[in-house]
């Protein structure tokens, strides 16, 4: 069944026995809590090698020779690749659509871009000869003029960084997004305007499994494992850069230890794991060190971003323009779509008559950015929602009030062509505020006290299948009953610890009417299961969700076609529901669904019922090849922060006493799992407001290590409320909309706005780390942030 | 490289193993034992993804030699089932949803395990500090602090 099937057979509400509530544990949880989980790292073959890669140390440079010959001769070395392994065949990149355009060659064959490009590789019989072999590589380089501001990067002259001589002033990518009224005029009418500048830093995902690949190479077929987001996109691009047809390519992902957007794009070192098992016919692993991880993965994109914004004179919002400026790093990937994405988050969560927003992803030395939690939210809207408190300040409007002035309503349509389905955006600012204590507190503040708000959207369900798909498909499922009534079932979706997996299962136990341990989950193998696009833009539970949906009411319609006649009634009033096929009309007309599965297979010649579902959302992809004036998703989230903290005025250090998240998804499929995404998100979110910041010298991350990069700890954690209930979506799968992405936006704008009322200074830039904040309090400039 | 011979009790059984002076309790387990519950995070002490138990105290394992453990007790995530029971820790961790990746599971139950091993009655900020090298991304830790509560009231519950 697809998208747009009839939906007689969904399951009603008051037919849920298991979704909403508590009633089932992860199904990857005891594998978890013992050890026998198996991350990609935990994958052994008893003749495996190890793989490494040789990196450049700095940046930009020609490569003017390499020298393997030591190396070669260095006993238990099994294979070393050079650049001209790779270099007739494909570069990798990010969308099917824009193939041509990709930018990132395997090994690079003659210009390095970024400090750590990928260079060689080698596979050893053990970790320390295989790093050996790497030392005893002799490259010699030619330092070439490197650039690491992304406006610098844009002026006439500059070093070009990737597509040379293309003429484009290191714009990668340039998303314009422009609808509404007349902009001029709504200025002109405007009774208050503001003009407002931003800046954002470099933060990593920091995903506690490091990245990884285990590789063999048998039959013809590279087998990966791979800790990957998007195993699909993966086989595509491996594919293509080894030079063989797709199926000859299978990406399995086994648990992965978090990913968080960093594990979206394909990189180099699975590509020469496979390359080398294929060489050396032996498995190879390659595990990234924590270092690698840093300096040569991906990283939240710095942003610079101007905003000019008009109000009326009752404080509602008119019109905005604004101007992002992303520093992407030598490469695209995952990061094309970061651009495109910068301007959306610009509309929300807000009505506008009028936008006119540009943003551009420059090319610079610096680390590649490029996907993480939020693809640029967390930036657009800690600019964005800062914007708003200013000019609350400013109209001298209660900031709760003053959002809800100009907050989107449900059925909203924007001028960008954003069609709002459900949304509780003024329910959660009115929780948010009441369970802060904002009424209470507001006229009582001591010195050093704040509280600040943050409101947010996001997309749920991103439409963009980044591969080209029949009928712009996402996500497909399948359900296969055998004769006893147990469900198998087959999912493409990527669960990368959110828990997805567990979600997909609960969906299709909750359809069927069977108990968790009836259904049995296949995943993520290129081979196995059917096409997903992959864990991105919050597309999981909305988009597989209502895949697998579909896939199990396809099965039970077929099952209730069979079983209908036999008791005479109409297959439209039978439901499964506790393990039973029932009449909803005749309480004596119920069957196990074992029984019924027995039945349906006699009748239909012994064949085991297979359901299919399917789910898209249908975009023109103008986001990124023009107009930019269309319905990014099927849904959208929306979410308000609140933070209560105080500052200590003589060192500048923060202490949060509460965060307060308020944050509409739809309906929650399970409630402790919601919970611990908006948890996590304030985690995060703290550690992007107070403590993460990637430093960096001539594109040298200088703190690559979680002694000098520090994100929060168990005691950095501040008391935290999550409130979540708010109205069902009527497209999301029994309800549902995403937890897990938008919600790490407002947490760093919430405290920011709550540090800028307990100093009085308005912080312009993260992280408000004490010295940041120190310096502020004194007049000093923050000398941070270069432009 | 030197090798040493070393006899140590793993998980409750005696270990002989040639080990590389140079070889970390991390990988001595993992690559030579197969036990890969014990993960790998950073491989220098920062993250505790690896830490085990040492004698009954929580180690990070990445720095600590195999050979420094020749004639000691080590207990990893896999020694703390027994006769296929899961300890009240790991049942909580289950029932609290208090992992999600769970790549930092294994080291944040054995720092756990190690707290209440020797304090029974502990309050939320000594479960904090207890965890404090832990790290996990996913969490926020307030679902991990819950079920180490439970599981502390659970093995108070069973000693009355």
């Amino acid at each position: 069944m697809h998208k747009d099937c009839a939906k007689t057979y969904f399951k009603k509400p008051e037919f849920y026995r298991l979704t909403g509530e508590n009633n089932y544990v992860r199904i990857d949880a005891e594998d978890k809590v013992t050890g026998h989980g198996q991350y990609v790292g935990d994958i052994m073959f008893p003749d495996m090698l190890t793989g490494r890669m040789v990196r450049a140390p700095f940046a930009p440079a020609r490569i003017l020779s390499i020298d393997t010959s030591e190396a070669e001769k260095l006993p238990g070395v099994k294979c070393i690749l050079t650049p001209k392994d790779f270099e007739w065949k494909h570069k990798v990149g990010n969308g099917e659509f824009a193939a041509e355009f990709a930018d990132k060659e395997v090994l690079c064959t003659e210009i390095v871009r970024q400090v750590g490009d990928d260079i060689c590789a080698v596979a050893a019989i053990d970790e320390e000869t295989a790093q050996r072999a790497v030392d005893l590589i002799k490259v010699e380089y030619e330092k070439l003029p490197g650039v690491y501001d992304p406006f610098e990067a844009m002026e006439e002259g500059a070093p070009e960084v990737n597509w040379e001589g293309k003429g484009l002033h290191n714009i990668g990518m340039q998303s314009h997004m422009c609808a509404g009224t007349d902009i001029d005029e709504e200025f002109n009418n405007a009774s208050y305007i503001q003009h407002r500048d931003y800046s954002t830093h470099r933060m990593v995902h920091a995903a506690m499994e490091p990245h990884g690949a285990v590789a063999t190479y048998r039959n013809g077929t590279y087998n990966i494992w791979m800790s990957t987001q998007m195993a699909y996109v993966d086989q595509f691009w491996y594919a293509k850069c080894l030079g063989v047809p797709e199926n000859h390519v299978r990406v399995i992902k086994p648990l992965v230890g978090g990913g968080f957007g960093g594990k979206l794009d394909s990189y180099s070192f699975g590509l020469c794991a496979a390359k080398m098992a294929e060489l050396t016919q032996r498995p190879v692993r390659m595990i990234l060190t924590r270092e690698e991880v840093f300096q040569t993965t991906r990283n939240r994109h710095p942003i610079y971003m101007h905003i000019d914004t008009a109000f009326a004179e009752n404080g509602k919002m008119l019109a905005k323009k604004c101007y992002h400026v992303l520093d992407g790093g030598p490469y695209g990937g995952s990061g094309v779509a970061a651009c495109a994405q910068a301007t959306l988050w610009a509309n929300f969560p807000y009505k506008l008559n009028s936008v006119d927003f540009l943003a551009r992803r420059v090319y610079t030395n610096n680390p590649a950015a490029g996907a993480m939690r939020g693809y640029t939210a967390c930036q657009v809207h800690f600019a964005h929602d800062l914007n708003m408190q200013y000019a609350a300040d400013q109209m001298g409007i209660d900031p709760v009030e003053f959002r809800k002035i100009s907050a989107a309503d449900p059925g909203y349509v924007a001028p960008a062509g954003l069609h709002i389905t459900s949304c509780a955006y003024k329910e959660t600012l009115d929780t948010a505020a009441k369970e802060i204590g904002w009424y209470e507190r507001k006229d009582k503040m001591k010195d050093g006290e704040g509280i600040g708000f943050a409101g947010t959207g996001f997309v749920s369900g991103t439409g963009f299948a980044v591969l080209e798909a029949p009928n712009q498909s996402s996500a497909c499922v399948q359900v296969r009953l055998n004769k006893r009534g147990m469900c198998t079932l087959y999912i493409g979706s990527h669960d990368i610890g959110q828990g997805s997996d567990t979600v997909m299962t609960a969906i299709v136990a909750e359809e069927l009417g069977l108990p968790m341990d009836m259904v049995k989950t296949f995943m993520s193998d290129t081979f196995l299961t059917p096409w997903d696009s992959g864990s991105y833009g919050s597309r999981v539970t909305f988009l597989a969700g209502n895949a697998a949906r579909r896939a199990a009411v396809d099965a039970k319609r077929q099952l209730f076609e069979t079983i209908a006649p036999i008791w005479g009634v109409m297959p439209e009033t039978l439901e499964c529901l506790e393990g039973k096929v029932i009449s909803k009309e005749k309480a004596e007309l119920q069957m196990p669904i074992g029984d019924a599965m027995f039945k349906y297979m006699t009748i239909h010649g012994g064949d085991e019922l297979v359901g299919v579902g399917s789910y898209y959302h249908r975009t023109d992809n103008s986001q990124y090849n023009g107009e930019n004036t269309t319905n990014y998703a099927p849904a959208y989230s929306f979410s308000t922060g609140a933070a209560h903290l105080t500052v200590d005025k003589e060192t500048g250090v923060l202490d949060i006493d509460e965060f307060v998240f308020a944050h509409d998804c739809g309906r929650a499929l399970n409630r402790r799992a919601v919970e611990g995404q908006l948890e996590g998100s304030i985690g995060m979110g703290l550690g992007y407001a107070v403590y993460e910041h990637n430093i960096t010298k001539e594109g040298k991350i200088l703190n690559p290590n979680f002694r000098d990069y520090r994100f929060p700890t168990a005691l950095d954690m501040p008391k935290m409320r999550t409130f979540y209930d708010f109205t069902p979506d009527e497209e999301g799968p029994l309800g549902a909309k995403e937890a897990g992405e938008g919600s790490a936006a407002p947490v760093a704008p919430a405290i920011a706005n709550a540090v800028n009322m307990a100093t009085g200074v308005y912080f312009t830039s993260l992280p408000l780390d004490p010295e940041h904040i120190w310096r502020a309090m004194n007049g000093m400039e923050d000398d941070r942030h270069s432009k | 490289m030197h090798k040493s011979m070393i006899n140590l009790t793993i998980n409750g059984d005696e270990v002989d193993a040639v080990v590389k002076d140079n070889l970390t309790l991390l990988d001595f387990l993992r690559d030579q034992l197969g036990l890969t519950g014990t993960k790998k995070g950073c491989e220098e002490g920062e993250c505790g993804a690896c830490t085990v138990l040492l004698d009954g105290l929580p180690v990070n394992s990445c720095c600590t030699l195999a050979v420094e453990c020749n004639g000691r007790e080590v207990t990893t995530i896999e020694g703390l089932a027994r006769n296929g029971q899961l300890t009240p820790l790991q049942r909580q961790f289950i029932d609290k949803w208090a992992l999600q990746c769970g790549y930092c599971t294994p080291g944040m139950i054995m720092s756990a395990t190690a707290l209440l091993n020797t304090n029974h009655h502990p309050t939320e900020l000594e479960i904090r500090e207890a965890i404090e090298g832990n790290l996990c991304r996913c969490t926020g830790y307030a679902k991990i602090v819950e079920a180490i509560q439970a599981a502390a009231a659970e093995m108070n519950w069973e000693e009355a």
